[in-house]
């Protein structure tokens, strides 16, 4: 395989590497890594999506809680 | 799509790094999620990842399905795209009417203005761009370098389109319409099956016409041993059908909604610029439940983020296995191409916004669900795409 190769290994792993990195970072500032380190006090999805009756589709339409909002 | 049957001729030699770092890969996600989040959110990578599995063995491409029909007469991959919305509607249609109080809810979205210009702008960047949603991240999985331009600029495209949907949603439009309340599942399907019976019928007509004779790969078996086109590939078109159907109900099932992909490029791009100090709750898109949350957490608990890293690392686990892995990146890139690449992202990025998803989300995923977004939404996109087709060549593109 090595011969026909069209990639550079250390470019793919490197690529890789660093989108990692970048997911690691925002999910070590996120509210749902601080409620696993045993803090509280704040919502997260998990907790957002148990506490809607109707899942909201991310089609990027408003959800009903937020025309309902913009309607008060 | 990136490849074709005229690559598949040559023998498929599995290529050992890419498979096992796409393993790796799929391992630590796997493991990151289950330790951080939920067991769903596991389940859903591991769903993407077929899916993307899927898409690359499959060739599963709607961009070069619909241009080889517009420009060579030839209609199998656009059957196959009607069969797979068919099979889905029967799949999901009857989960969403009867588990109505499970918490499930289908792909509806408004029908007006926003719906049309989006729509019409992705089918015109998927021409340009070489790839719709789904062919523009399994490609990239694939290691296509000009595919990971127009990735960018669809993230680009994407983040504008959050920026200026309210203003579109204001103009002229009304709510969404789902055909199963009206006509009752049974209707619902009824009315699915036979619009894409009569398409498909429409499809043979003008091929027969044009050649006088019709592809039949839709049922066609597989080219080798089956052992072997299950893993190297390539798959049947029926496979391809069958998987991408059920997986978009398994992340029915598992998400609470059909199956999305583009929500989450604008909300990788809007924490990018977040990042670097931009405050993105200046902006209303960004300031509803949804998405606020989503900006504020970690995209591993962002269901669309986590189904597409399941299907890229998916699609580059099917490129290694085939050997295949960067192929579609061979020689010299025309200039213009990448600048049609651009100009392709951004027109699907902002499109997708408008039009409340793309191919997959609002097309695939809303016909699925009764929605009339999803048959509104593949009619503009048709045009758009007519157009863009013609303009192919001037950007180094080739319709063969």
């Amino acid at each position: 395989m090595g011969a026909n190769r069209t990639y550079s290994r250390a470019r793919l792993a490197i690529t890789l590497l660093v989108i990692g990195g970048f997911i690691l970072a925002d999910h070590f500032a996120s509210p749902t890594f601080r409620r696993n380190m045993g803090e509280g006090g704040f919502e997260t999805t998990l907790s957002q999506r148990e506490s809607q009756a109707d899942a909201c589709a991310p089609c990027g339409a408003p959800c009903p809680s937020d025309q309902n909002n913009a309607a008060d | 799509m990136a490849h074709t049957s005229s690559t598949a001729a040559e023998p498929r030699r599995a290529d050992r790094f890419v498979v096992t770092t796409a393993l790796t890969a799929a391992a630590v996600l796997a493991a990151l999620i289950a330790l951080e989040t939920a067991p769903f959110l596991v389940a859903l990578f591991f769903v993407g990842g077929v899916l993307g599995i899927g898409l690359y063995h499959g060739a599963f491409g709607f961009t070069g399905g619909w241009r080889r029909f517009v420009v060579h007469g030839r209609g199998s991959a656009l059957r196959a795209q009607l069969a797979l919305l068919a099979l889905a509607t029967v799949l999901i249609v009857p989960v969403l009417v009867f588990a109505a109080d499970a918490g499930l809810s289908g792909a509806l979205a408004p029908v007006g203005v926003s719906l049309l210009v989006g729509a019409f702008l992705f089918g015109f960047g998927m021409q340009l761009g070489g790839g719709c949603g789904s062919g523009t991240l399994f490609t990239v999985g694939a290691g296509n370098i000009r595919m990971m331009l127009t990735l960018v600029f669809f993230v680009v495209g994407s983040v504008l389109g959050t920026l200026h949907l309210p203003w579109w949603l204001d103009r002229p439009g009304f709510d969404p319409v789902n055909l199963a309340g009206g006509l009752g599942a049974g209707g619902a399907i009824a009315l699915t099956l036979a619009l894409c019976a009569g398409l498909a019928w429409w499809v043979t007509r003008i091929e027969r016409r044009r050649h006088g004779d019709v592809e039949r790969r839709l049922l066609a078996g597989p080219e080798g041993g089956v052992f072997s086109s299950l893993f190297k590939g390539p798959w049947p078109l029926i496979w391809a059908v069958v998987v991408l159907a059920v997986g978009n109900l398994a992340v029915l099932l598992l998400a609470g909604h059909p199956w999305g992909i583009t929500f989450a490029f604008g909300l990788w791009g809007a924490k990018l610029l977040q990042a670097v100090g931009v405050d993105m709750g200046q902006f209303e898109f960004w300031s509803w439940d949804y998405p606020a949350m989503a900006l504020a957490d970690s995209v591993l608990v962002n269901v669309t983020s986590v189904t597409n890293f399941g299907l890229l690392v998916g699609a580059m686990l099917a490129a290694g296995l085939a050997g295949r892995f960067n192929r579609a990146s061979q020689g010299r890139i025309p200039p213009r191409s990448l600048l049609a690449a651009a100009i392709g992202g951004l027109a699907m990025g902002y499109g997708a916004r408008l039009a409340f998803g793309c191919n997959i989300g609002a097309m695939f995923s809303g016909i699925a669900s009764a929605s009339l977004h999803g048959w509104i939404w593949f009619a503009a996109a048709w045009v758009g795409s007519l157009i863009a087709i013609r303009l192919r060549p001037r950007f180094s593109l080739s319709n063969d």
